[in-house]
């Protein structure tokens, strides 16, 4: 319990030593002396403060040849065509020329490799780092960072969600996943007409009404509860909470991230870094083009090309994206063959090869790891597993991808099962 | 070839008997024993009755049915719920002595009451039966409850939300409401389970083209095969999930890495679900594939030439009627001792043959009676509910070794909290739509698993419909003009958690009434405190 306070003691996101903090510390009997030689003992802790993470989930898989791997005049090619983008030698599609213009602060990964070809195992596989296989639910990458980065303290959840997504498993509910569903709104039911005192006073008579109750056998549900509740009473009041909304932004910001549900989200996330989430997932759905891919994807990617490029000009301005991972990735890829499907062609799942988009976080932009053969069916160079990439988002955020974790059996598991930081990613 | 015509399937016994007797000789068949062999000779096609809709599929089904041997020696085995804690007593040796006691009348009420109807009993009924003498009444309360529309309903849903749970179907193409009304009709009727679930295995879902979205989802047993996007593959891990508590899904990629399931079986399975040739696509290179012959888990092949539908009606019998396949019962008795007593014997879709079945004599045992008991729904709930391990008190348990000692206090799924809500406040169709949304679980998932949110807290706390009905309902105004603040608060308690408060409680909340300056503020502070209390969304 204490050594837990102790961990987050020092420095909040934004690095200053809060005094709530400091009280709170105070309170457990180490205000003294060993508080400095905490302090002295977390100087390593320092260097991730202020580090955050911001997934963009395209949910359905992606098209490697219609994203950061087009092969324009291979018979597995299709409409796609490719375009020179701000960095030499790096092309990509034409779907894509706002991500083109900021190639330089983006790293592509080309030849990404998995094993799972269904939708949930795939989704499973490329949050938490893990297979789907034993009984264990795997944490949520982003419960994870919430955890070894997040305040425990903190009035606002440390992980938020636009849209559905998987749960902190075996992590619990203090790390779960908040999720809205409509961004640059407050979320559903946080503020209330009764007054503080009155307020303070039912939560007052609740605690005592639930005391009883875990005296009666509910201990464990009470228990889960009454941190749930803490959790929404904290928010309430929370300053933060603005953070969900669009006060003091501009027209302009609103319009360049795009007037559609994924820029507002993609505003909302940069909004919640900067008021110290370190995790946010914002959800694009659609991606799953078994057929007519060509034309879904003039659409598809038009928000996605403004949104996310509009974020990393945006946090690069704010000096943000020093210390914050930006993800653009889905389950797996597609078949390189077009399939014969009506109305239109498409392409069905694949996972022997495909591709993501990494920035931020220390990691050097304009460079695109790994390649493909000419038709886009085998990986030529440098195949990186999910394993990989995890051990490189961990890198990226300061976590130890070694680190055990315990399953609620006691069994302990590793972080990262094996892989090896992404070779060159980092500059 | 299969004959057309108009003429029903009483008319030409000898057809059917010929049908009937392909598939008993199967099904005796021992499936380990018997090498697998390709007869040269090409077999004749198989001259059958039509089974186009579910009445002919249905009275094919009846005839099997009729002559399983498990069914006739039903008559004469028993096994009563006095049976059911000697043989758990005998199972849990020396722990029972740790056993929790047993719970008094008003906690059986409320128990019993949302564990089969999803709702809470009234102050009234609470009183009257705390008052009855009669010693048989838990029992005949039971039944009691077993004959509501809200049994029916609550099991209906609790099933439709396992089959839809997890369906990625286009949600046009489904009707989940259809499902439920239909299930809810086989729950009122009382239905046997294998009725039940062959009626959903065996349905083949049409489409008519000249309606749009009409995919046939609106006659209910369709929506089965439906949610599972009429896909061979979805059927296959489907049916092993929910009717035989088996998780084979793994098995579809590679050998199961846990358990006896090869992944040749499940495509075997998925082969009988499909209309036409079923393809295996290989592991090495996803271009090539080899084709499966449809083989049902324990082994039973369907005979060579027969079309789609009969085929589906073959799987059905095999799995309901094949009395090797203990699965089949044993997954819906531990479905609903999960459910009543809040673990199972194992988690309940996720075993395989080798899974560990914690107390395995005694859920094998009520498997083999539900059978013998025609596989009435309504008998395990007797048998369970009536017995000592169901009544009694809520315990939090870590290990597995003290399971089956006490309940373990169990979160109320979404339609239940949305009943207890409007038990207090009166039907509010918007907020229930908000809770079913909020509080919505997987039904398939232990209730260790589960967890609650904040989302969940926020809403209870200050969803402002539910504060502003809380604060005109007619409870409110009742609890008011109640004179002596001891019976306000007893009122309070008997209304909203269906239980009168302890001393303690007494106490607590009249102290809040008489130090407060606003009666009437007090009393929807005290409201708002049980509507917001553990115990409220907890089956205790």
């Amino acid at each position: 319990m204490q050594s837990d306070a102790l961990l987050h003691l020092n420095l909040n996101r934004r690095g200053q030593f809060t005094r709530r903090n400091f009280l709170q510390a105070a309170a457990l009997g180490v205000a003294g002396s060993p508080l400095l030689s905490q302090i002295q003992l977390n100087a390593a802790e320092m260097k991730k403060q202020g580090r955050a993470c911001i997934l963009l989930w395209l949910a359905g898989a992606p098209s490697q040849l219609e994203t950061w791997d087009p092969k324009p005049g291979s018979p597995n090619g299709g409409e796609t065509r490719k375009i020179q983008t701000q960095t030499p030698g790096i092309e990509i599609a034409h779907y894509w020329p706002k991500i083109a213009s900021v190639m330089n602060d983006v790293a592509l990964i080309r030849s990404m490799t998995g094993k799972e070809a269904a939708h949930e195992r795939g989704t499973y596989h490329l949050h938490t780092g893990h297979r789907m296989l034993g009984i264990e639910k795997f944490p949520h990458f982003g419960s994870v960072v919430a955890r070894e980065l997040g305040d425990p303290n903190s009035d606002i959840p440390n992980f938020v969600s636009i849209g559905q997504t998987l749960s902190s498993g075996f992590l619990g509910v203090q790390v779960a996943p908040f999720i809205i569903d409509r961004p640059g709104q407050l979320p559903d039911n946080v503020t209330s007409d009764a007054s503080a005192a009155r307020q303070r006073r039912r939560l007052a008579l609740l605690s005592q009404q639930e005391r009883d109750f875990a005296q009666a056998g509910a201990e464990a549900l009470v228990q889960e509860q009454s941190k749930l509740y803490q959790k929404a009473s904290l928010m309430m009041t929370s300053p933060r909470l603005k953070a969900f909304e669009f006060d003091g932004e501009s027209e302009d910001m609103q319009t360049a991230y795009g007037k559609n549900q994924l820029g507002q989200g993609l505003l909302v996330a940069r909004r919640l870094v900067e008021a110290g989430v370190p995790f946010v997932e914002v959800r694009s759905t659609g991606w799953d083009m078994h057929s007519s891919i060509f034309r879904n994807m003039e659409r598809r990617a038009a928000d996605v090309d403004q949104g996310l490029s509009q974020l990393l000009t945006d946090l690069k301005s704010r000096g943000l994206l020093e210390k914050t991972l930006v993800l653009c990735m889905g389950e797996f890829g597609r078949t390189p063959k077009i399939n014969a499907r009506p109305p239109a062609p498409g392409r069905d799942h694949w996972v022997r090869n495909f591709n993501l988009l990494m920035a931020g976080a220390g990691i050097k932009g304009g460079q695109a790891i790994g390649k493909t053969d000419e038709n886009g069916q085998e990986i030529t160079e440098n195949p990186v597993q999910v394993e990989d990439l995890f051990q490189s988002m961990c890198k990226a955020m300061g976590i130890n991808a070694d680190m055990e974790l315990h399953t609620p059996i006691g069994r302990p598991v590793r972080l990262v099962d094996g892989g090896a930081v992404i070779k060159g990613l980092f500059g | 070839m299969l004959q057309r015509g108009s003429s029903s399937l009483r008319k030409r016994p000898h057809q059917w008997i010929t049908l009937v007797a392909l598939i008993c000789l199967t099904l005796l068949a021992t499936s380990s024993a018997a090498p697998r062999k390709n007869t040269k000779k090409k077999l004749p096609p198989l001259n059958l009755p039509p089974l186009k809709t579910q009445e002919q599929k249905m009275q094919l089904l009846g005839y099997i049915r009729q002559n399983m041997p498990t069914l006739r020696q039903g008559s004469r085995v028993s096994f009563s719920s006095q049976d059911l804690d000697k043989a758990l007593a005998l199972e849990l040796g020396d722990t029972i002595s740790q056993a929790a006691p047993l719970i008094d009348d008003e906690t059986f009420i409320r128990r019993a009451s949302l564990d089969l109807t999803g709702t809470l009993p009234s102050a009234e009924k609470i009183k009257t039966f705390v008052a009855d003498q009669n010693s048989n009444k838990r029992s005949d309360y039971i039944d009691e409850l077993l004959e509501t529309e809200a049994y029916a309903r609550k099991w209906a849903r609790y099933w439709t939300s396992v089959i839809f749970y997890e369906s990625e179907a286009n949600k046009r193409r489904v009707n989940p409401e259809a499902l439920e009304d239909w299930l809810a009709e086989q729950f009122r009727k009382g239905a046997p389970w294998d009725y039940i679930t062959v009626m959903l295995i065996s349905a083949t879902p049409e489409r008519n083209k000249k309606k749009k979205n009409d995919y046939g989802q609106d006659y209910g047993p369709n929506n089965f095969v439906l949610a599972c996007e009429n896909k061979s593959t979805e059927l296959a891990s489907e049916t092993a999930r929910i009717f035989m508590g088996i998780s084979i899904q793994c098995a579809e990629c590679h050998d199961h890495p846990f358990d006896n399931w090869k992944r040749i079986q499940f495509h075997e399975l998925a082969a009988f679900f499909h209309p036409y040739t079923y393809k295996m696509p290989s592991q090495e290179d996803p271009t090539v594939s080899t084709v499966v012959k449809p083989r049902f888990l324990l082994g039973e092949k369907p005979y060579e030439n027969m079309k789609s539908d009969a085929r589906r009606v073959s799987i059905a019998a095999y799995l309901a009627y094949n009395p090797q396949n203990y699965w089949f019962a044993r997954a819906y008795v531990n479905r609903i001792w999960s459910e009543l007593i809040g673990d199972g014997f194992y988690d309940v879709d996720s075993l395989g043959p080798d899974g560990d079945v914690v107390h395995k004599p005694i859920v094998n045992r009520i498997a083999a009676n539900f059978r013998y008991k025609d596989f009435d729904p309504k008998w395990v709930f007797r048998l369970i509910m009536n017995s000592q391990v169901y009544q009694r008190e809520m315990r939090t348990m870590d290990s597995p070794s003290e399971l089956f000692t006490a309940i373990r206090p169990s979160r109320l799924r979404p339609d239940v909290v949305a009943n207890s809500v409007s038990h207090v406040i009166g039907e509010n169709p918007q907020l229930r739509k908000e809770i079913d949304t909020v509080f919505d679980m997987n039904p398939s998932l232990p209730q260790s698993t589960l967890e609650g949110s904040i989302q969940q807290a926020l809403l209870l706390m200050n969803q402002r419909e539910l504060q502003q009905a809380l604060s005109q309902s007619e409870l409110k105004q009742k609890l008011l003009g109640i004179t002596s603040n001891e019976e306000l608060v007893q009122s309070l308690y008997l209304n909203v958690l269906a239980r009168n408060p302890t001393p303690d409680e007494l106490q607590r909340n009249v102290s809040y009434l008489q130090s407060s300056e606003k009666r009437d503020e007090a009393v929807e502070d005290l409201l708002w405190v049980l509507v917001n209390c553990t115990e409220f969304r907890t089956k205790r």
